[in-house]
């Protein structure tokens, strides 16, 4: 049984099950609610250097005995509707924990294909540190047929660079133009096997 | 961050190792500086202080000509090949022309809402290209009021490098997505690309005779392009673990420098010029700790500064 937003508060509304000030109309009530599941797009922040075309269609990252914590980051691809964006391509690119980009081969790097439910997850390491750059990320493009190119950087709110406390330091890496990128990050596992846990969503702005 | 840092006394550093130098001149500077440009005519220099302002200064008296503060954001300097323009991108997309030798009026305007990250002078004409992050490339000119001549898309991203060739009738242009496309400079349709890198491509430049277009990036080897087919002619060999930020073709043309820099940036530059007969280089190597250089009257000149103070030195 599938209703329409609007439907579905008449009907509500009708059955008794929903009850609205005298203020409030169906079609205003509708619109806000509308707006409030609206997402914003994923903040851009830029792709380059070292993107490289053609990375293997992988979910697994991680090898035996690679250097770093464990990383796990999982997400849902969205338009700014909030309706899951279906066959989307993301491709993510990071440093080894040494913080080298593989630039003759593809470690590190992967196409996730999300599909029709728009979800992916990819098991890696948390990458390094290097000079040019202030804190640890995660290259990210993503790609869908009727949406603007999301070019972005995960972050990590327990990066030592933002010493416990990204709303105040997140800018010291001049790259990063929003908090929102610097993602909570869960340890989980037990401590023989830690995993750092990380949800980013990717929001997409559609043509 | 693009690593496009400027790399021209990188370069002359390694140049330097091969030839004998008298100084030029000492100045002082107006604040501490790691890397400098200089200007094409020797006259002028882009002194970028770690306290994140930009100051020109003239050579050698050392006088402020413009001082651009840390909260302007100005973040990318070109001299124009003949030394009499100075090109400023700025974080909020704004560019700013400036006559460097005159006491002319600047021109600036508002060309993107990205930082421009790349300016690349014609070699003939008051025209500039333009790379704001994550946009296309833009073709200006600004003779008069600026106008804007062409805007040059990618798949994705913006344009990284760009060079027009000796005639004025051909700009490449690499992008963020890999792919080095052709222009015809009167109409400003894409007559050709080249699909072939993986990565993406940091400097191009055309040989004299405008036959060829050399490409390098984050490959870390030199590719040779047909500039009338766009076919790859030829490709050096690579240096793994790094990546080239910088190429361009010395004396005879058949030789070509390069600049290196390594993956992560732990290790410092280094440069060798490249054969490209027989695809054989020769890695250059130089203790001086240099900070700028540049081709002043066919001539090479490097700087070496140490606090506030600055030597520069002409090299044969």
């Amino acid at each position: 049984m599938n209703f329409t937003r609007r439907e579905l508060l008449e009907r509500c509304a009708a059955f008794g099950a929903l009850t609205l000030a005298t203020t409030v109309s169906l079609p205003t009530l509708a619109s806000a609610w509308d707006d409030a599941e609206k997402k914003k797009p994923t903040p851009f922040c830029e792709l380059g250097p070292f993107y490289k075309r053609e990375a293997p269609h992988t979910s697994k990252l991680r090898a035996a005995g690679d250097a770093g914590m464990p990383l796990a980051v999982s997400g849902t691809v969205y338009n700014t509707r909030g309706e899951i964006v279906p066959n989307a391509k993301v491709e993510i690119w990071q440093t080894d924990n040494d913080g080298y980009y593989d630039i003759e081969g593809y470690r590190y790097r992967a196409v996730l294909e999300p599909g029709a439910k728009g979800s992916y997850s990819v098991e890696s390491v948390m990458p390094g540190h290097y000079p040019s750059r202030v804190c640890q990320h995660v290259h990210y493009l993503t790609t869908a047929p009727g949406h603007k190119a999301l070019i972005t950087q995960l972050y990590f709110a327990t990066d030592p660079v933002f010493e416990g406390d990204p709303d105040k330091n997140y800018t010291r890496d001049p790259l990063i133009g929003s908090r929102e990128l610097v993602r909570p990050v869960v340890i989980k596992g037990d401590p023989k096997q830690m995993i750092a846990a990380v949800n980013f969503d990717l929001v997409m702005e559609t043509l | 961050m693009r690593p496009l840092i400027a790399t021209s006394f990188i370069l002359l550093a390694a140049l330097s190792a091969v030839g004998s130098s008298k100084p030029v001149t000492t100045l002082q500077l107006p604040c501490e500086s790691q890397y400098q440009d200089l200007s094409p005519t020797g006259t002028q220099l882009v002194v970028h202080c770690i306290d994140r302002s930009t100051r020109v200064i003239s050579v050698p008296e050392g006088r402020e000509r413009r001082v651009f503060s840390a909260d302007e954001h100005a973040n990318s300097f070109v001299y124009s090949q003949d030394g009499s323009w100075l090109a400023v991108g700025f974080e909020d997309g704004s560019v700013e022309v400036l006559p460097s030798q005159s006491a002319g009026q600047s021109k600036r305007w508002k060309a993107s809402s990205r930082r421009i990250d790349m300016i690349y002078f014609f070699p003939k004409g008051e025209r500039i290209a333009i790379g704001p992050v994550d946009s296309p490339g833009q073709v200006w000119d600004f003779a008069d009021t600026p106008k804007l001549l062409a805007s040059l898309p990618f798949e994705f991203g913006g344009m990284i490098a760009c060079a027009v060739s000796p005639d004025g009738k051909l700009l490449v242009a690499a992008g963020d997505d890999t792919v080095v496309r052709w222009y015809d400079t009167e109409t400003w349709k894409k007559t050709r690309e080249y699909r072939g890198f993986l990565l993406e491509t940091f400097t191009l430049s055309f040989t004299p005779d405008g036959k060829k277009v050399l490409a390098a990036g984050a490959d870390s080897r030199i590719t040779m392009l047909d500039a009338a087919t766009a076919k790859p002619v030829r490709q050096l060999p690579t240096e793994p673990g790094s990546y080239i930020v910088y190429v361009d073709l010395l004396g005879d043309a058949n030789q070509a420098a390069t600049v290196y820099v390594d993956n992560a940036g732990k290790k410092p530059p280094h440069a060798a010029i490249w054969n490209l007969s027989d695809a054989k280089s020769m890695a250059i190597k130089s203790d001086l700790p240099l900070t700028c250089g540049g081709l002043v009257g066919g001539k090479l000149w490097v700087c070496s500064a140490a606090g506030k103070t600055l030597t520069m030195s002409q090299y044969n």
